[in-house]
């Protein structure tokens, strides 16, 4: 059923890892770095690798829609950076086939001086849409975000819920063919949350792949036709959410692995 | 063994080529919005800047000093011709030094071609420097002058010239200013000892004398020369103008080599 070579995978990693070095003591200055050369040389050999991933192997389907989970510092984060090419890998390859929309933070290009129409534009085009297609679409975003009146007015006035709401509304309204989800959905009001869930059962529908990272494990399961669980860089289950879910829950993969883990609620 | 490739079978097709075209102007257009965003006095204080440079200039190195264009210029009009141009020059390595590290929030959160952000720093400094052209042509039609058909051909092939070393130049300082941010503050005093050490507010002429050739060492030296003879003298760029080729190329070269080597950390570093 899951071929290696099928046409329809969109995104395939293949054994891929990914090391940060730690570093004892970071130098940014010039002058402290020169001034403490040997110790600052000394600090550069020292550095400690870290990995944040470790030989991850999978592929996900065109419309698939995929729940990553896991506890903090698993490497959620880390893989949706890598797959929406913001990191580049240590090791191993990554093939992606189609149109990213990475939603890891909203409005992440919004300049405050700017009115909101032109900072959505700008958005836009920066996720992928041609100038053409993103002052096409700007209606139905402005729409969509609800933020009407508001439109011509320079960002700085907005509140941050405002930002969130033109954030999302342009993330999803770049014809996405991957949407990846970075628990940003936790913000906005309830009403809002539930039209972006909306939207985004929506596009599901309409055969757009989705890669969601949550730590609301409901949404996992009522979203997600797979789920994927991570610990500490490496895959500790994956399958039918319910059951990878539940396999979290019962906390057996994490006290083998990670013994330091105390005390959190 | 180890491979490390991603493949994107759009990145490289047209539309992206496009994209990041459109992406360019968008943000050219965002730069020179936000310059003059609640100013009353707007593209005249882009004038402004230069034109008081002038004139204390004008005072100081040409009525105290008796500095004078050997080719018998008014000194205003001498030092306007280079000022612009250098204006420009400077203006855009300074505002692009930080171009990486001021956008660290948008550059960890979405991909796009990276060198736009550098690259707009420069174009919206090209808009302000085309836009003091026709004030230059003014002057020079007041004092006498008529600017010839040359500059038809020669501005923009002195542009281009100009475009392509500070697109080396800018790639270089941004791209190690991610990692070294004392560098922005370097720039901003080398570039003032930079102005000095240009036949700006001098002729080359003058400096020839004393140090020789030693000044075409300065990469601004042959190619602020080619602006001042164009604007004054209608006289198209010559083969002076090679120490300004060479560094262009050498700036384009190591200005790419350099962004392409670093770009990777840039997510670490920022």
């Amino acid at each position: 059923m899951r071929s290696p070579y099928s046409e329809q995978e969109v995104i395939t990693l293949d054994n891929v890892s990914k090391r940060y070095f730690l570093h004892p003591e970071r130098m940014r200055e010039l002058k402290t770095a020169l001034l403490h050369l040997p110790t600052f040389l000394k600090a550069s050999r020292a550095r400690q690798p870290f990995w944040a991933l470790r030989d991850i192997s999978l592929s996900i389907r065109r419309g698939e829609s995929v729940g990553i989970i896991g506890p903090n510092g698993a490497g959620k984060s880390t893989l949706l950076r890598i797959v929406s090419r913001l990191a580049p890998l240590t090791k191993g390859k990554l093939t992606v086939r189609g149109r990213i929309s990475p939603l890891l933070e909203l409005g992440a290009g919004f300049h405050p001086q700017i009115n909101g129409r032109e900072n959505a534009v700008l958005n836009a085009v920066l996720l992928g849409l041609s100038h053409k297609e993103a002052k096409e679409k700007l209606p139905e975003i402005v729409e969509f975000s609800e933020l009407r009146e508001f439109i011509d007015q320079p960002m700085r006035t907005y509140s941050s819920g405002m930002y969130v709401r033109l954030g999302f509304a342009v993330a999803v309204h770049v014809k996405p063919e991957i949407l990846l989800v970075d628990e940003v959905l936790a913000v906005g009001d309830a009403e809002f949350q539930r039209k972006c869930f909306d939207h985004i059962e929506k596009l599901r529908q309409n055969k757009v792949t989705i890669v969601l990272v949550s730590h609301d494990l409901e949404n996992v399961k009522r979203f997600c036709d797979r789920a994927v669980l991570l610990n500490h860089g490496v895959i500790a289950a994956e399958g039918e959410p319910q059951k990878v879910v539940d396999e979290y829950l019962s906390g057996h993969f994490e006290f083998s692995a990670a013994p330091t883990r105390r005390g959190s609620s | 063994m180890r491979t490390v490739s991603v493949a994107t079978p759009r990145a490289f097709d047209l539309s992206q080529v496009a994209r990041t075209w459109e992406l360019l102007l968008l943000l050219t257009v965002r730069e020179v919005k936000l310059r003059y965003e609640g100013t009353i006095l707007g593209f005249l204080w882009t004038l402004a800047k230069p034109l008081l440079l002038a004139l204390v200039f004008s005072f100081a190195l040409s009525r105290v000093l008796g500095i004078k264009d050997p080719r018998g210029a008014p000194y205003v009009l001498f030092l306007l011709s280079a000022l612009f141009p250098w204006t420009w020059f400077q203006a855009s390595i300074q505002s692009s030094a930080a171009s990486f590290s001021n956008n660290a929030a948008l550059l960890k959160k979405v991909y796009f071609p990276r060198f736009v952000l550098p690259l707009s720093a420069i174009t919206s400094q090209l808009f302000h420097f085309v836009l003091s052209i026709p004030i230059l042509a003014l002057f020079l039609v007041v004092a006498g002058y008529r600017p010839g058909p040359e500059w038809l051909l020669g501005v923009p092939l002195l542009m281009a010239i100009q475009l392509l070393m500070l697109v080396g130049g800018v790639l270089l300082v941004a791209s190690f200013n991610v990692f070294v941010r004392d560098l922005e503050h370097l720039v901003e005093v080398l570039m003032l000892l930079w102005l000095y050490l240009t036949p700006i507010l001098y002729p080359l002429s003058l400096v020839k004398e004393k140090i020789g050739s030693i000044i075409y060492l300065n990469p601004m030296a042959s190619l602020i020369q080619a602006w001042r003879d164009l604007f004054l003298y209608d006289q198209l760029p010559g083969v002076d103008i090679w120490p300004a080729l060479v560094f262009t190329a050498v700036a384009l070269v190591t200005g790419s080599i350099v962004f392409k080597t670093l770009e990777g950390q840039f997510e670490v570093a920022l």
